[in-house]
């Protein structure tokens, strides 16, 4: 053993020890390059004065008062607010249920179940948009279909373009991905902890309330503060289905990007529903600490 | 092997959650073969004739064309980044580990929005003109931590007293990797390269601020969206579909055929220990 050690030239040994980092150094310089810098360069953007597709001058807050005094843009920020939390507080209540079926009940369905949701997640997100609007219209499948069957008289106007609407295409578009997650978090649990639970006399309420939902709480916060962020900045999804009344502050930021040639202002509104994303997210962090929930793990 | 419980409530959601995820998916792939043009109840008939049409469309084609090459692209410098990254994040000295797992993984948390408009302004500063090219560096920034995600658990969950033996033999490090890490986990790195092109060849958010005057699929059924509702919009979708869909099947059976090759030889060598 030692004599292999020893007759191995030094060289290779060095390389040996320097060569990991080197292996990451292409891929980190192409993130620093294209995703840090861009953001640095975004973030002093925010601190210019507009000219159009351009900026100019000395640093100053005037996007930023820009930003939070007009009323649309608090207009917008509820709307993002109302509708990110619905899409996550929806796909973390369906995504539970699925996740716990498919990690203690499944059995040989397991695999074809899992497969099929997460397949949907690759069913484009552009078609969803589509397939819901063709859905929900006043001449959509869901309207002729009921007045065909003669449930309807006329067709109902209020499925969409709103924040209905946008919701329901959210929920959509997010819900094999918090499954997905969720099935993980579901993963190492020991299906006798539940049993032991039921053995001992605990209801079904009393199992999900005292012993499912403690070991879940930290994949279930993760995954609805991601889908929170993610659903509320979206900015396609509200274009094609939130007509005025569902529009969101995505939306807003786009249309300053490459509509009106604002990129200041696109740059402080980006920022500062960041700063908003920013703060959920240490929020989670403090809560699930706070709460001792962060490191439950039983593992079978 | 985990038993399997009674769950009447959890299985009801499940079956309605599938139902409410697939029916509109196939409410769009049935109306790509509708015999007349409307989108609407009743369904008149089947016919070819929406994807006659639109494949014989050269914006079609020309978008195909280029996603096509925009995703093959892209998956090909995941694949060769990602693999030397995640070897280099799984074997680096801890501390540089934090840093480098921040620069890597943060893309995910981010929305595509941001990153989007980011790197418009950013392309513009530097007076780069958008192209595909622009479209490929922009993808790779959103594909790459969902490959280090599936290849840093596949490296982790490896044996390192293999590695170790190897090298230990005289094996140069190149060799270790050729001969002893890489069967292990090529499936892994298969699957995941799979899921780069998918990714990529979907990706509509970041795509839509870094293109300039190209097409690609998800921005040829945008712009019919925004102007008017026929079926062809339906044959695109499904062509997107089918294709993504098929490379997710090929990423999710490469990830079971690891899973079970790692318990069998989990168990081949339990087997040994313990006759």
């Amino acid at each position: 053993m030692t004599s292999v050690t020893e007759s191995r030239p030094p060289s290779e040994r060095d390389r040996l020890r320097i060569g990991p980092v080197a292996l990451a150094l292409p891929a980190a310089a192409w993130m620093l390059a294209f995703f840090a810098a861009p953001l640095v360069v975004f973030l002093v953007y925010s601190f210019l004065t507009a000219k159009l597709y351009d900026v100019s001058g000395p640093l100053t807050l005037e996007a930023y008062r820009d930003a939070v005094t007009t009323e649309v843009n608090r207009t917008l920020a509820v709307n993002s607010l109302v509708v990110g939390v619905c899409v996550a507080a929806a796909t973390v209540a369906i995504g539970l249920p699925i996740a716990y079926w498919l990690r203690f009940a499944a059995g040989r369905w397991q695999v074809l179940v899992l497969f099929l949701i997460t397949a949907t997640f690759f069913a484009s997100y552009l078609v969803r948009i589509y397939a819901w609007r063709s859905i929900l219209g006043e001449n959509g499948l869901l309207n002729s279909g009921l007045e065909r069957l003669g449930i309807l008289d006329e067709p109902l106007g209020f499925l969409l373009y709103n924040r209905f609407s946008v919701s329901v295409a959210l929920v959509h578009i997010f819900l094999p991905y918090v499954v997905l997650v969720l099935y993980a978090g579901f993963r190492p649990i020991s299906p006798a902890l539940v049993e032991a639970a039921q053995d001992l006399g605990a209801n079904a309420f009393a199992r999900w309330r005292r012993v499912v939902l403690p070991l879940i709480a930290a994949p279930a916060a993760t995954s609805f503060v991601l889908v929170f962020v993610l659903a509320a900045a979206d900015y396609v999804t509200p274009q094609f289905l939130g007509g005025t009344d569902g529009a969101l502050l995505g939306v807003r930021i786009q249309a300053a990007l490459t509509g009106s040639g604002n990129w200041p202002l696109g740059a402080a509104l980006s920022f500062l529903m960041l700063a908003a994303f920013l703060s959920c997210y240490a929020l989670t962090v403090i809560l699930l600490r706070a709460l001792r929930l962060h490191r439950i793990r039983f593992v079978s | 092997m985990s038993t399997t419980q009674r769950s009447p409530v959890t299985f009801a959601v499940t079956m309605l959650a599938l139902l409410f995820l697939y029916l509109p998916l196939v409410v769009v792939v049935l109306f790509s073969f509708h015999a007349t043009g409307a989108l609407s109840f009743p369904f008149t008939g089947f016919s070819f004739r929406w994807y006659r049409d639109t494949f014989g469309s050269p914006t079609f084609s020309s978008a195909l064309q280029n996603s096509a090459i925009v995703a093959t692209s892209v998956a090909i410098l995941t694949l060769v980044l990602g693999t030397m990254a995640a070897f280099g994040l799984s074997r680096c000295r801890p501390r540089l580990r934090a840093p480098l797992a921040a620069l890597f993984f943060l893309p995910i948390t981010l929305p595509g929005l941001f990153v989007g408009i980011a790197l418009l302004v950013y392309f513009a500063r530097l007076d780069v003109q958008l192209s595909l090219t622009t479209v490929m560096i922009a993808h790779f920034v959103f594909v790459f931590p969902y490959f280090m995600l599936v290849a840093m658990a596949a490296l982790d969950r490896l044996d390192p007293a293999l590695e170790e033996a190897a090298s230990d033999l005289g094996a140069s490090p190149w060799k270790v990797f050729r001969k002893v890490t890489l069967p292990q986990i090529w499936p892994i790195l298969a699957g995941a390269t799979a899921l780069a092109f998918a990714l990529s060849f979907d990706e509509f958010i970041i795509t839509f601020f870094v293109i300039g005057p190209d097409s690609t699929l998800p921005m040829f059924i945008f712009s019919k969206l925004r102007r008017t509702v026929d079926p062809s919009i339906n044959v695109v979708s499904t062509v997107l579909m089918a294709t993504t869909l098929f490379l997710w099947a090929v990423a999710f059976v490469f990830a079971l055929r690891a899973e079970r090759g790692r318990t069998r030889r989990a168990g081949g060598v339990l087997g040994e220990a313990t006759p």
